[in-house]
């Protein structure tokens, strides 16, 4: 007995390394958010483009999407319109979650909404829409709930409203057959 | 052509540090003492071969050699001549570099300073040794090599080194840190040798005693520079931020200072014989782990190294082999230990085994801290962070009892203590504590039910126990001139190391609760106000530095229409790495600093101007910087400079002894 007392260190050890060693093979983009498998939080927002309708998370269910965080301020975000937008044309649901950067009113910086509703424009305008709309997260609540780290992040939502995969970065050819198996397995259900 | 001789040198120390780990091992198990005898030159030589292959990168830094990668990518011709030398170790191959040399210069200094040993002993703990630098030499060599070339296609100028690190404090951090982290491998190698020997009486401890301390001495004073560094540089005012890089230096130091009271317990009393030796243990062990997280990217954090999983694999490999290696060698052979040594519930032993309790318990809360993300991570449950709030609370809780507890031990004797004896002494300290704390702060007007109270009566409590301690010793001793020269420099470091303890208590606490801050548009000729000081800006010109520019502000401090400074706070840009750093501008004193971060220009033209009033967070420095001078008085006791066999003489009952 007093013979395996003295094996405790080396047993808790071992079980140390395990969680290092495959700790060391993870690749922390595909780990996903906390959220993966919850309901989307429960948010009131308006649409980019017209700021008097609200919408609720309840109000985007019945088929699945793609919620895409991005800001037209986001080069990386720019860069992967071209292609999100070939996939709306495909029929993929694309709803946008837009990024307002953190303004600084001590130092007179002030939202002004026309502003970045023309700047959005002319940017989908150039690149391409790939959106359904575009919720305006002014004050970063949803943002801040679904743990974003930066932009692009995209998040694929079920009918029923369940965040089934985070994908953090740009959607691109390279890394969009995944997503898409997931997505299609979606839809069919 | 200089690279190349650093490249070999290097090679060479990793042809003897094979040979140190085969041959003194070899010879100690089949009592073959030409064996034994060659561990020492080995070991020297492998030291000055490493040695000099830090010179040959530190001359290719100076010389701005950009036909070496490293020093393509972390120098450039604009570094001063003195950031170009530390430059050499602020990137992860030339800080393997660096640590390659602390390691064979701690296995040089003692295969030196043990002539006193026995040959088998000398043989085994060189040969453990030997073992660490081969794995450290082999890494440095084959897996992040200092000296790669990158001809012949060659870049004209470097990537400079990270602005961060073009300050001071970095000059003296990193060395003196890896002395700390490294050092306790001298530790480490004790204990292997003794488990190898299967010997356990108090020799081993008396051996690794000074080597411990002086680890941990460096290893202090490599956390505290590290600390006032991110104060300095980082311009938010912070001093600790519980970064996994920061756990990583914290764990060894807590663990560390169990074993620094455990071996005195061993040393002494001959009892805590199987616990001294997995803290020792445990506390490379430990530094180990702090060096693989950091260079493996298993754990993300502001100073974390480029991420490579080849390198951390190998490192985790290494640490397995190691450390499971002694763990299993551990589980052999030290159940058949037993201590005999009797002792009362009231008693010293007792006190330091509560010591030990709380600094493992800190430990384990900062283990837990660091690895809960990555534990939550790999059970597949997502990513989470674990923040600052969890770590200040949980140590909030140590702290009082750790505090009170400390108050009592060195006034307690060996094997059992009555209490009628202490009743009068610690009453007086009690009292002295209390009028002192709620003296100080009555008289500051700050006096509240609040952290900054608790900190300052704990920090009392402490600091004047260790004062009347040292007192009440040098009456016995007799009188406080005589006994001021008889009170051995253990006890001395000791009673210092213990007030260096309540300083830092008491500057955290103060720190914590009464720091004042504010943030301010400022046009120049503005004043603000915090604390009691009015803070104008004067005047705000273009900088031109070596290799950066920038902005620099001239701000003077009044208190009550009294001068008090003019400040000098500067936003600096550097070019080559395109990245802003902060500057701050500090007026320090024993009460409090003035702290001023000059923030981005706005129209107007004006500026943010960041604001602190920080009541004694010189204290949290000055606390670190007492207990390695505690460390180092008590290295220079005379018993560890013995040089008779020491297990010849019996053991002198030295009472006080001190822990």
């Amino acid at each position: 007995m007093r013979k395996l007392l003295f094996f405790i260190p080396f047993a808790l050890f071992i079980g140390l390394s395990m969680f290092l060693f495959s700790g060391l093979f993870s690749d922390p983009r595909q780990h996903g958010s906390a959220l993966v498998e919850r309901q989307l939080p429960q948010f009131q927002l308006p649409d980019l483009m017209q700021p008097n309708k609200l919408l609720t998370a309840d109000e985007l269910k019945g088929e699945p999407y793609f919620l895409n965080v991005w800001g037209t301020w986001c080069p990386t975000c720019n860069a992967e319109l071209a292609f999100l937008t070939q996939l709306r044309q495909q029929g993929v649901r694309i709803v946008g979650l837009y990024y307002v950067q953190p303004l600084d009113a001590a130092f007179g910086e002030r939202f002004d909404l026309p502003a970045l509703q023309q700047d959005v424009q002319q940017k989908l305008a150039g690149q391409g829409d790939p959106y359904q709309f575009n919720l305006l997260d002014q004050h970063r609540t949803l943002i801040f709930d679904l743990g974003v780290s930066g932009a692009p992040e995209t998040f694929l939502v079920d009918a029923d409203g369940v965040i089934r995969a985070h994908h953090v970065g740009d959607i691109n050819p390279q890394n969009w057959p995944p997503l898409a198996e997931a997505y299609q397995k979606l839809v069919r259900k | 052509m200089i690279p190349e001789l650093g490249q070999l040198a290097l090679t060479f120390a990793l042809a003897l540090s094979l040979l140190l780990a085969v041959v003194p091992l070899y010879g100690s198990f089949v009592a073959n003492q030409r064996a034994l005898l060659l561990a020492k030159p080995l070991a020297v030589g492998m030291f000055l071969l490493s040695a000099f292959a830090m010179a040959c990168l530190m001359d290719a830094f100076l010389n701005s050699d950009f036909t070496v990668i490293n020093v393509a990518s972390n120098s450039s011709t604009t570094l001063p001549w003195y950031f170009k030398m530390t430059a050499s170790f602020g990137s992860h191959e030339g800080s393997m570099l660096l640590w390659v040399t602390m390691l064979t210069l701690w296995t040089a200094l003692v295969a030196t300073f043990s002539k006193s040993l026995p040959l088998l002993m000398q043989g085994r703990i060189l040969g453990v040794l030997g073992i660490i630098c081969l794995g450290f030499i082999a890494f440095s060599l084959f897996m992040s090599n200092p000296f790669a070339r990158s001809l012949p296609f060659y870049p004209v100028e470097g990537r400079d080194l990270n602005p961060l690190l073009q300050d001071f404090g970095m000059i003296v951090h990193p060395p003196m840190l890896y002395l700390g982290y490294v050092g306790f491998a001298v530790s480490f190698a004790f204990a292997i040798a003794a488990l190898i020997g299967g010997k356990f009486d108090s020799t081993w401890a008396r051996w690794a005693r000074p080597w411990t301390l002086a680890a941990w001495m460096f290893l202090t004073m490599g956390i505290m520079l590290g600390s006032w560094w991110a104060y300095n540089e980082l311009g938010w005012g912070g001093w600790w931020f519980w970064d996994p890089v920061e756990n990583a230096s914290f764990m060894p130091w807590l663990v560390g200072t169990a074993l620094l009271h455990s071996l005195a317990v061993t040393e002494k009393r001959g009892t805590f014989k199987s616990w001294t030796v997995l803290l020792a243990i445990a506390t490379f062990s430990l530094s180990l782990m702090g060096a693989f997280l950091v260079r493996s990217g298993v754990l993300v954090s502001v100073h974390s190294f480029a991420t490579d999983p080849s390198r951390g694999l190998y490192l985790l490999v290494f640490f397995l082999l190691v450390v499971g290696g002694s763990l299993f060698l551990y589980a052999l052979r030290m159940h058949a230990v037993r201590s005999q040594a009797r002792y009362k519930l009231f008693s010293r032993e007792v006190l330091l085994w509560g010591n030990n309790v709380f600094l493992l318990t800190a430990t384990l809360v900062v283990f837990l801290g660091t690895m809960y993300p990555l534990f939550h991570k790999e059970l597949g449950l997502g990513s989470i962070s674990i923040g600052e709030p969890f770590f200040n609370q949980m140590f909030f809780y140590l702290a009082i009892p750790f505090s009170l507890l400390l108050g009592m031990g060195p006034w307690v004797r060996w094997k059992q203590q009555t209490l009628p004896p202490l009743l009068k002494p610690l009453t007086l300290v009690l009292l002295a504590a209390l009028t002192l704390a709620l003296g100080y702060l009555t008289l500051t007007q700050q006096l509240a039910a609040n952290l900054a109270l608790l900190g300052m009566l704990l920090g009392a409590w402490v600091g004047m126990s260790a004062i009347g301690e040292v007192w009440q010793r040098m009456q016995q001793l007799g009188g406080v001139s005589a006994g001021f020269g008889r009170l051995q420099a253990s006890h001395w470091g000791m009673t210092i190391a213990h007030i260096g303890f309540a300083v830092l208590v008491i500057g955290v606490a103060m720190t914590k609760t009464l720091s004042i801050e504010t943030d301010v548009r400022m046009k120049i000729g503005d004043t603000a106000a915090l604390g009691g000081y009015e803070f104008k800006l004067l005047d705000v010109y273009e900088l031109k530095g070596a290799n950066y520019g920038g902005q620099a502000a001239e701000i003077a401090v009044t208190e009550q229409g009294a001068p008090i400074a003019q400040l000098h706070a500067e936003k600096r840009f550097y070019p080559i790495q395109k990245t802003v750093m902060t500057e701050a501008a500090v007026h320090a004193r024993l009460s409090r600093d003035l702290f001023v971060a000059l923030g981005e220009e706005m129209p107007g033209p004006s500026w943010s101007v960041r604001v602190y009033v920080k009541p004694f967070v010189r204290w949290i420095w000055l606390g670190g910087l007492l207990m390695a001078l505690g460390g180092l008085i008590a290295l220079l006791d005379k018993r560890y400079r013995r040089r008779s066999e020491p297990s010849a003489t019996p053991e002198q009952q030295q009472e006080p002894v001190n822990a």
